[in-house]
Protein backbone atom coordinates (compact mmCIF):
# COMPACT_ATOMS: atom_id res chain seq x y z
CA UNK A 1 0.00 0.00 0.00
CA UNK A 2 1.42 3.38 -0.98
CA UNK A 3 1.26 6.10 1.66
CA UNK A 4 1.71 9.81 1.01
CA UNK A 5 2.11 12.36 3.76
CA UNK A 6 1.76 16.12 3.35
CA UNK A 7 4.12 17.87 5.72
CA UNK A 8 4.34 21.61 6.43
CA UNK A 9 7.81 23.02 5.78
CA UNK A 10 7.96 24.23 9.39
CA UNK A 11 7.81 20.62 10.62
CA UNK A 12 10.60 19.47 8.28
CA UNK A 13 12.90 22.42 8.95
CA UNK A 14 15.81 21.28 11.13
CA UNK A 15 14.10 17.93 11.73
CA UNK A 16 15.21 15.70 8.89
CA UNK A 17 15.70 12.77 11.25
CA UNK A 18 11.95 12.40 11.89
CA UNK A 19 11.20 12.62 8.18
CA UNK A 20 13.89 10.06 7.36
CA UNK A 21 12.32 7.63 9.81
CA UNK A 22 9.03 7.91 7.92
CA UNK A 23 10.82 7.49 4.60
CA UNK A 24 12.42 4.31 5.95
CA UNK A 25 8.89 3.04 6.65
CA UNK A 26 8.01 3.54 2.98
CA UNK A 27 6.22 6.88 3.25
CA UNK A 28 6.27 9.42 0.43
CA UNK A 29 6.60 12.94 1.83
CA UNK A 30 5.23 16.08 0.16
CA UNK A 31 6.45 19.37 1.61
CA UNK A 32 4.72 22.71 0.93
CA UNK A 33 7.92 24.55 0.09
CA UNK A 34 11.03 24.40 -2.06
CA UNK A 35 13.96 23.47 0.13
CA UNK A 36 16.96 25.76 -0.07
CA UNK A 37 20.12 24.35 -1.69
CA UNK A 38 21.70 24.19 1.76
CA UNK A 39 18.72 22.24 3.14
CA UNK A 40 18.84 19.88 0.16
CA UNK A 41 22.54 19.26 0.74
CA UNK A 42 21.96 18.63 4.45
CA UNK A 43 19.12 16.22 3.68
CA UNK A 44 21.38 14.31 1.28
CA UNK A 45 24.12 14.07 3.90
CA UNK A 46 21.72 12.84 6.55
CA UNK A 47 20.24 10.37 4.09
CA UNK A 48 23.70 8.97 3.46
CA UNK A 49 24.11 8.37 7.19
CA UNK A 50 20.75 6.57 7.30
CA UNK A 51 21.43 4.22 4.38
CA UNK A 52 21.64 0.53 5.26
CA UNK A 53 20.73 -2.79 3.68
CA UNK A 54 17.01 -2.08 4.01
CA UNK A 55 17.05 1.64 3.18
CA UNK A 56 18.80 2.64 -0.05
CA UNK A 57 18.23 6.39 0.18
CA UNK A 58 15.75 8.74 -1.39
CA UNK A 59 14.51 10.23 -4.58
CA UNK A 60 13.96 13.95 -4.35
CA UNK A 61 12.23 16.41 -6.63
CA UNK A 62 10.99 19.96 -6.33
CA UNK A 63 9.20 22.77 -8.09
CA UNK A 64 10.12 26.37 -7.39
CA UNK A 65 7.01 28.52 -7.87
CA UNK A 66 9.30 31.36 -8.95
CA UNK A 67 9.91 29.37 -12.13
CA UNK A 68 6.19 28.98 -12.80
CA UNK A 69 4.58 31.84 -14.73
CA UNK A 70 6.38 35.15 -15.22
CA UNK A 71 4.17 37.48 -13.18
CA UNK A 72 4.51 35.52 -9.94
CA UNK A 73 8.26 35.95 -9.65
CA UNK A 74 8.25 39.31 -7.90
CA UNK A 75 5.37 38.35 -5.61
CA UNK A 76 7.12 35.07 -4.70
CA UNK A 77 10.37 36.85 -3.91
CA UNK A 78 8.70 39.34 -1.54
CA UNK A 79 6.75 36.65 0.31
CA UNK A 80 9.85 34.49 0.66
CA UNK A 81 11.86 37.34 2.14
CA UNK A 82 9.11 38.03 4.65
CA UNK A 83 8.43 34.41 5.68
CA UNK A 84 11.83 32.76 5.11
CA UNK A 85 10.01 29.98 3.29
CA UNK A 86 10.52 29.46 -0.44
CA UNK A 87 7.24 28.91 -2.26
CA UNK A 88 7.11 25.60 -4.02
CA UNK A 89 6.71 21.87 -3.55
CA UNK A 90 9.25 19.25 -2.56
CA UNK A 91 8.62 15.57 -2.99
CA UNK A 92 10.74 13.00 -1.15
CA UNK A 93 10.31 9.26 -1.47
CA UNK A 94 12.18 6.08 -0.57
CA UNK A 95 14.52 4.96 -3.37
CA UNK A 96 13.27 1.37 -3.06
CA UNK A 97 9.75 2.59 -3.91
CA UNK A 98 10.35 5.40 -6.43
CA UNK A 99 12.53 4.43 -9.37
CA UNK A 100 13.12 8.04 -10.40
CA UNK A 101 11.60 11.52 -10.39
CA UNK A 102 11.64 13.40 -13.68
CA UNK A 103 11.89 17.13 -13.13
CA UNK A 104 10.83 19.98 -15.33
CA UNK A 105 10.51 23.60 -14.16
CA UNK A 106 6.70 23.32 -13.89
CA UNK A 107 6.07 19.65 -13.19
CA UNK A 108 7.32 16.52 -11.48
CA UNK A 109 6.75 13.00 -12.76
CA UNK A 110 7.18 9.99 -10.47
CA UNK A 111 8.17 6.62 -11.86
CA UNK A 112 7.54 3.56 -9.68
CA UNK B 1 16.70 35.65 -22.64
CA UNK B 2 16.79 38.62 -20.26
CA UNK B 3 17.30 36.28 -17.31
CA UNK B 4 20.24 34.72 -19.12
CA UNK B 5 21.86 38.13 -19.66
CA UNK B 6 21.26 39.17 -16.08
CA UNK B 7 22.85 35.93 -14.86
CA UNK B 8 25.85 36.39 -17.19
CA UNK B 9 26.46 39.95 -15.97
CA UNK B 10 26.02 38.85 -12.36
CA UNK B 11 28.43 35.90 -12.78
CA UNK B 12 31.05 38.08 -14.50
CA UNK B 13 30.80 40.71 -11.77
CA UNK B 14 31.00 38.11 -8.99
CA UNK B 15 34.04 36.48 -10.63
CA UNK B 16 35.76 39.85 -10.98
CA UNK B 17 35.17 40.86 -7.36
CA UNK B 18 36.07 37.43 -6.00
CA UNK B 19 39.22 37.22 -8.13
CA UNK B 20 40.46 40.42 -6.53
CA UNK B 21 39.85 39.33 -2.96
CA UNK B 22 40.31 35.57 -3.12
CA UNK B 23 43.72 34.18 -2.14
CA UNK B 24 45.70 33.46 -5.27
CA UNK B 25 47.87 30.77 -3.67
CA UNK B 26 46.75 27.20 -3.12
CA UNK B 27 43.65 27.61 -5.22
CA UNK B 28 41.41 24.59 -5.11
CA UNK B 29 39.53 23.63 -8.24
CA UNK B 30 37.01 20.89 -7.62
CA UNK B 31 35.29 18.43 -9.90
CA UNK B 32 31.72 17.87 -8.83
CA UNK B 33 28.79 16.08 -10.32
CA UNK B 34 26.58 13.01 -10.25
CA UNK B 35 27.93 9.47 -10.25
CA UNK B 36 29.58 8.23 -13.47
CA UNK B 37 29.60 11.64 -15.17
CA UNK B 38 33.32 11.36 -15.90
CA UNK B 39 34.85 13.47 -13.15
CA UNK B 40 37.84 11.21 -12.58
CA UNK B 41 38.37 10.77 -16.31
CA UNK B 42 38.41 14.56 -16.65
CA UNK B 43 40.72 14.90 -13.64
CA UNK B 44 43.09 12.39 -15.22
CA UNK B 45 42.96 14.27 -18.54
CA UNK B 46 43.81 17.59 -16.83
CA UNK B 47 46.63 15.99 -14.81
CA UNK B 48 48.06 14.21 -17.84
CA UNK B 49 47.99 17.44 -19.86
CA UNK B 50 49.73 19.54 -17.22
CA UNK B 51 51.64 17.10 -15.01
CA UNK B 52 52.16 14.04 -17.16
CA UNK B 53 50.53 11.71 -14.63
CA UNK B 54 47.02 10.59 -13.71
CA UNK B 55 45.16 11.32 -10.49
CA UNK B 56 42.86 8.33 -9.95
CA UNK B 57 41.10 5.27 -11.31
CA UNK B 58 37.98 5.59 -13.41
CA UNK B 59 35.48 2.78 -13.88
CA UNK B 60 32.01 2.07 -15.20
CA UNK B 61 31.10 0.62 -11.82
CA UNK B 62 29.34 3.42 -9.92
CA UNK B 63 31.10 5.09 -7.01
CA UNK B 64 34.60 4.09 -8.08
CA UNK B 65 35.83 7.31 -6.45
CA UNK B 66 34.79 7.10 -2.83
CA UNK B 67 37.28 9.48 -1.26
CA UNK B 68 38.43 13.00 -2.01
CA UNK B 69 41.53 12.80 -4.21
CA UNK B 70 43.85 15.76 -4.60
CA UNK B 71 46.62 16.50 -7.07
CA UNK B 72 48.68 19.40 -5.83
CA UNK B 73 50.60 22.05 -7.74
CA UNK B 74 48.99 21.73 -11.13
CA UNK B 75 50.16 24.65 -13.26
CA UNK B 76 48.22 25.57 -16.34
CA UNK B 77 49.83 27.90 -18.90
CA UNK B 78 48.04 29.01 -22.04
CA UNK B 79 48.10 32.10 -24.26
CA UNK B 80 50.29 34.07 -21.88
CA UNK B 81 48.11 33.29 -18.86
CA UNK B 82 49.04 31.04 -15.97
CA UNK B 83 47.11 29.36 -13.16
CA UNK B 84 48.49 27.27 -10.29
CA UNK B 85 46.03 25.16 -8.32
CA UNK B 86 45.28 21.96 -6.48
CA UNK B 87 42.88 19.76 -8.39
CA UNK B 88 40.28 18.06 -6.20
CA UNK B 89 38.40 15.04 -7.55
CA UNK B 90 35.32 14.26 -5.49
CA UNK B 91 33.03 11.25 -5.12
CA UNK B 92 29.87 11.52 -7.21
CA UNK B 93 26.93 12.97 -5.35
CA UNK B 94 23.84 10.82 -5.11
CA UNK B 95 20.65 10.65 -3.09
CA UNK B 96 20.50 6.86 -3.25
CA UNK B 97 23.10 4.11 -2.88
CA UNK B 98 21.95 0.53 -3.14
CA UNK B 99 24.51 -2.21 -2.58
CA UNK B 100 22.46 -4.46 -4.89
CA UNK B 101 23.46 -2.20 -7.81
CA UNK B 102 27.09 -3.14 -7.22
CA UNK B 103 26.19 -6.83 -7.22
CA UNK B 104 24.64 -6.29 -10.66
CA UNK B 105 28.04 -4.99 -11.78
CA UNK B 106 29.65 -8.22 -10.70
CA UNK B 107 30.83 -7.45 -7.18
CA UNK B 108 30.54 -10.08 -4.47
CA UNK B 109 27.98 -9.56 -1.71
CA UNK B 110 30.36 -8.40 1.04
CA UNK B 111 32.39 -6.28 -1.36
CA UNK B 112 29.19 -4.59 -2.58
CA UNK B 113 28.09 -3.78 0.97
CA UNK B 114 31.50 -2.36 1.82
CA UNK B 115 31.53 -0.27 -1.35
CA UNK B 116 28.07 1.09 -0.52
CA UNK B 117 29.25 2.07 2.95
CA UNK B 118 32.30 3.84 1.55
CA UNK B 119 30.21 5.53 -1.13
CA UNK B 120 27.86 7.07 1.46
CA UNK B 121 30.86 8.48 3.33
CA UNK B 122 32.20 9.80 0.04
CA UNK B 123 29.02 11.74 -0.70
CA UNK B 124 29.09 13.33 2.76
CA UNK B 125 32.71 14.37 2.26
CA UNK B 126 32.02 15.76 -1.19
CA UNK B 127 29.37 18.09 0.17
CA UNK B 128 31.57 19.13 3.11
CA UNK B 129 34.47 20.04 0.81
CA UNK B 130 32.31 22.32 -1.34
CA UNK B 131 32.96 25.22 1.03
CA UNK B 132 36.70 25.04 0.36
CA UNK B 133 36.56 25.33 -3.41
CA UNK B 134 37.75 28.40 -5.29
CA UNK B 135 36.21 27.19 -8.52
CA UNK B 136 34.25 24.13 -9.55
CA UNK B 137 33.89 22.19 -12.76
CA UNK B 138 30.41 20.69 -12.60
CA UNK B 139 30.71 17.58 -14.72
CA UNK B 140 27.50 16.32 -16.31
CA UNK B 141 26.99 13.33 -18.56
CA UNK B 142 25.71 14.89 -21.79
CA UNK B 143 23.88 11.69 -22.72
CA UNK B 144 21.63 11.86 -19.67
CA UNK B 145 18.79 14.13 -18.60
CA UNK B 146 20.50 17.07 -16.88
CA UNK B 147 17.44 18.07 -14.85
CA UNK B 148 18.24 15.86 -11.90
CA UNK B 149 17.95 16.89 -8.27
CA UNK B 150 21.65 16.20 -7.77
CA UNK B 151 22.62 18.69 -10.51
CA UNK B 152 20.12 21.25 -9.23
CA UNK B 153 21.40 20.90 -5.66
CA UNK B 154 25.05 21.24 -6.72
CA UNK B 155 24.41 24.34 -8.83
CA UNK B 156 22.17 25.86 -6.18
CA UNK B 157 24.83 25.45 -3.50
CA UNK B 158 27.55 26.90 -5.74
CA UNK B 159 25.32 29.87 -6.56
CA UNK B 160 24.46 30.43 -2.90
CA UNK B 161 28.14 30.30 -1.86
CA UNK B 162 29.19 32.50 -4.81
CA UNK B 163 31.71 29.92 -6.01
CA UNK B 164 32.49 30.38 -9.72
CA UNK B 165 31.82 27.33 -11.82
CA UNK B 166 31.74 25.98 -15.33
CA UNK B 167 29.29 23.29 -16.37
CA UNK B 168 31.23 20.67 -18.29
CA UNK B 169 29.01 18.69 -20.62
CA UNK B 170 31.10 15.53 -20.82
CA UNK B 171 31.02 12.55 -23.16
CA UNK B 172 30.41 14.52 -26.39
CA UNK B 173 32.09 11.61 -28.18
CA UNK B 174 28.97 9.53 -27.63
CA UNK B 175 26.10 9.42 -30.12
CA UNK B 176 23.40 10.35 -27.61
CA UNK B 177 25.31 13.41 -26.42
CA UNK B 178 23.22 16.59 -26.26
CA UNK B 179 24.99 19.65 -24.85
CA UNK B 180 22.16 21.91 -26.02
CA UNK B 181 19.82 20.18 -23.58
CA UNK B 182 22.17 21.08 -20.73
CA UNK B 183 22.43 24.71 -21.91
CA UNK B 184 18.64 24.96 -22.14
CA UNK B 185 18.18 23.38 -18.70
CA UNK B 186 20.59 25.81 -17.04
CA UNK B 187 20.40 29.09 -18.95
CA UNK B 188 22.77 31.88 -18.03
CA UNK B 189 25.63 29.60 -17.00
CA UNK B 190 28.84 28.77 -18.86
CA UNK B 191 28.44 25.34 -20.46
CA UNK B 192 31.11 23.65 -22.53
CA UNK B 193 30.93 20.28 -24.26
CA UNK B 194 34.06 18.13 -23.92
CA UNK B 195 35.18 14.57 -24.21
CA UNK B 196 37.45 13.87 -21.25
CA UNK B 197 38.04 10.39 -22.65
CA UNK B 198 39.27 11.57 -26.07
CA UNK B 199 40.53 15.03 -25.11
CA UNK B 200 38.11 16.94 -27.37
CA UNK B 201 37.61 20.65 -26.54
CA UNK B 202 40.00 20.51 -23.60
CA UNK B 203 41.92 23.59 -24.78
CA UNK B 204 38.67 25.55 -24.80
CA UNK B 205 37.97 24.35 -21.25
CA UNK B 206 41.41 25.47 -20.08
CA UNK B 207 40.84 28.90 -21.62
CA UNK B 208 37.54 29.21 -19.80
CA UNK B 209 39.15 28.19 -16.52
CA UNK B 210 41.94 30.74 -16.96
CA UNK B 211 39.41 33.46 -17.71
CA UNK B 212 37.18 32.62 -14.76
CA UNK B 213 39.90 32.92 -12.12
Amino acid sequence: MMRIKFVPYEKLKGNHAAVLEELKEGMIIVVDAKLSPKEEAELIQETMLAINQRFAGIELGSIDFADVGGGRKLRSSLLEKLSGKKRGITLIGPAKLIRRIEQKPEELMLYF
Amino acid sequence: MMLRHIRMVKNSFSSLVLSIFRKRKNLKIGLYGPVNSGKTTLANRICMDWLGEELGTASVVPHETREIQIKEKVTMKLDGKSLAFNLVDTPGIATRIDFEDFIKHGLADEEAKQRAKEATRGVIESIKWLNDMDMVLVVMDSTRNPMSQVNITILGNLDARKIPFIIVSNKIDLKKSDTTKIRNSFPGYDVLGVSAKNGDMMKELYKMMLNRL
